[in-house]
């Protein structure tokens, strides 16, 4: 399972790096370079990833491509959206996921700073601080 | 009286009680009794209408003279009971699917996008399944679920947080992982959506999600101390947001957790025991007082 799933990012790696849809035996020969892949396995990781919804198949006269639903920074930055959407008050939320912390506002920032001074005051060791 | 009594007591619990309770500062002292007191309070409120309600319609069978008005309004009540008691299941059941769709959809991606960190070794704290997203803005969650739960930081958290503000952070989120916290948060979201929203409160759920923020709070603390734990919260709260990002809604949980962080931790077994002790009283006394009573007329009648 673990397995399937670190190929399933090199596979992924490859969707993307390829800016093109791709074929199968593309992406087999691009991993097959340096282990021990059979085709089968790379059509079989790619249909999962369709599954998923992260890349779609494309038809191609008669083979079929694939391409990525979208850029890796584009899906990361979905991602992003979804975690500081979901700390937010909106009416859809879940407890999908548990955030450290939320965002402050710049007031509450002000409050929170000077909240810490309290901390601040019994540091042993006064270590600069990065930024 | 039953009916009465049982209504009564859902109105009390529904309202003046979560409100007061809100607003009390002693339950932020003992997070974990102060849950199972939430928890309590929510389980009573329910029993008690849904009591209310049934013990009313009962009054069909135990009352064999009832004139035509009141036939239809006791009638119109056990309906009106069981409409609630579905509305109770089914927004627990869409809360639930609605919950778990989105988090497994959101684990495969990160599963597929976050860079993959050894389990151990972490600023010492050994996390199994966290995962580094490429993100310049600090941020820290977890995924919950029996199985495949998932840590998740940002680059930027890594490289703004000290190791030891770290570590309390990652120690924070694996208690959130470890107690299932996540379910406290769902139960009382179900409660709030099987109401429609002019009796919604807001305060359950609020308090619930401060409190087990607390709860993860005392456990970061136990591991790191206080002033890693407030300076990881107050860094990564006030970071900024990334470009389009989303304006930040006041939630007024920071302030309340960084002010508790400052203060001395202490047991406070007493208070502990205390609302222990209600929220177990919640429960039963109006049980064994009221409804029971009841229902052993009901089941004489019947018999």
């Amino acid at each position: 399972m673990a397995r399937l799933g670190n190929l399933e990012r090199d596979v992924m790696e490859q969707v993307w790096a390829a800016g093109a849809p791709v074929t199968v035996r593309e992406v087999h020969e691009a991993l097959a370079k340096d282990r021990d892949l059979a085709y089968t396995t790379v059509m079989t990781v790619l249909d999962r990833l369709a599954k998923k919804n992260v890349v779609r198949r494309v038809r191609d006269g008669r083979a079929y491509r694939y391409e990525a639903v979208a850029t890796k920074d584009q899906m990361v930055a979905d991602l992003m959206r979804e975690v500081l959407d979901g700390a937010g008050d909106g009416a859809d939320r879940t407890a999908a996921l548990v955030r450290f912390v939320g965002q402050a506002t710049p007031e509450e920032a002000a409050a929170l700073r000077e909240a810490l001074s309290m901390f601040e005051d019994d540091e042993t060791s006064s270590r600069p601080r990065r930024g | 009286m039953t009916p009465v009594i049982l209504g009564l007591l859902a109105l009390l619990l529904a309202g003046p009680v979560p409100v007061l309770l809100a607003r009390a500062q002693w339950p932020h002292r003992v997070p974990r009794a102060a849950i199972v007191l939430w928890q309590a309070l929510a389980l009573a409120a329910v029993l008690a209408a849904l009591g209310a309600g049934l013990s009313l319609g009962s009054e069909l069978i135990l009352q064999p003279e009832l004139g035509p008005l009141e036939i239809a309004l006791y009638t119109l009540v056990t309906v009106l009971t069981c409409v609630v008691a579905g509305r109770l299941f089914w927004a627990t059941v869409k809360v639930a699917v609605r919950t778990r769709a989105r988090r497994r959809r959101h684990r495969e991606l990160v599963d597929l996008l976050a860079r993959h960190l050894p389990a151990t070794g972490v600023a010492g704290v050994s996390v199994p399944n966290i995962r580094v997203l490429a993100e310049r803005t600090p941020l820290a969650y977890c995924l919950p679920g029996v199985r495949g739960s998932r840590v998740v930081v940002s680059e930027g958290a890594l490289e703004r947080l000290r190791p030891e503000e770290l570590a309390g952070v990652l120690t924070h989120e694996l208690a959130h992982v470890r107690a299932r916290h996540d379910l406290v948060v769902e139960a009382f979201t179900a409660l709030r959506e099987a109401f429609p929203s002019f009796v919604r409160l807001r305060m359950p759920l609020e308090q619930n999600q401060l409190l087990i923020e607390m709860l993860a709070d005392d456990a970061a603390r136990r591991r790191v101390g206080a002033a890693p734990v407030a300076r990881a919260l107050v860094t990564l709260a006030t970071a900024s947001a990334p470009a389009g990002g989303l304006a930040a809604a006041a939630n007024g949980t920071l302030l309340p957790r960084v002010r508790r962080l400052a203060e001395p931790a202490s047991p406070h077994r007493l208070l502990s025991a205390v609302t222990y002790l209600t929220a177990a009283a919640i429960v039963t006394v109006p049980t064994v007082t009221v409804a029971l009573p009841w229902l052993i007329r009901l089941a004489d009648a019947l018999a």
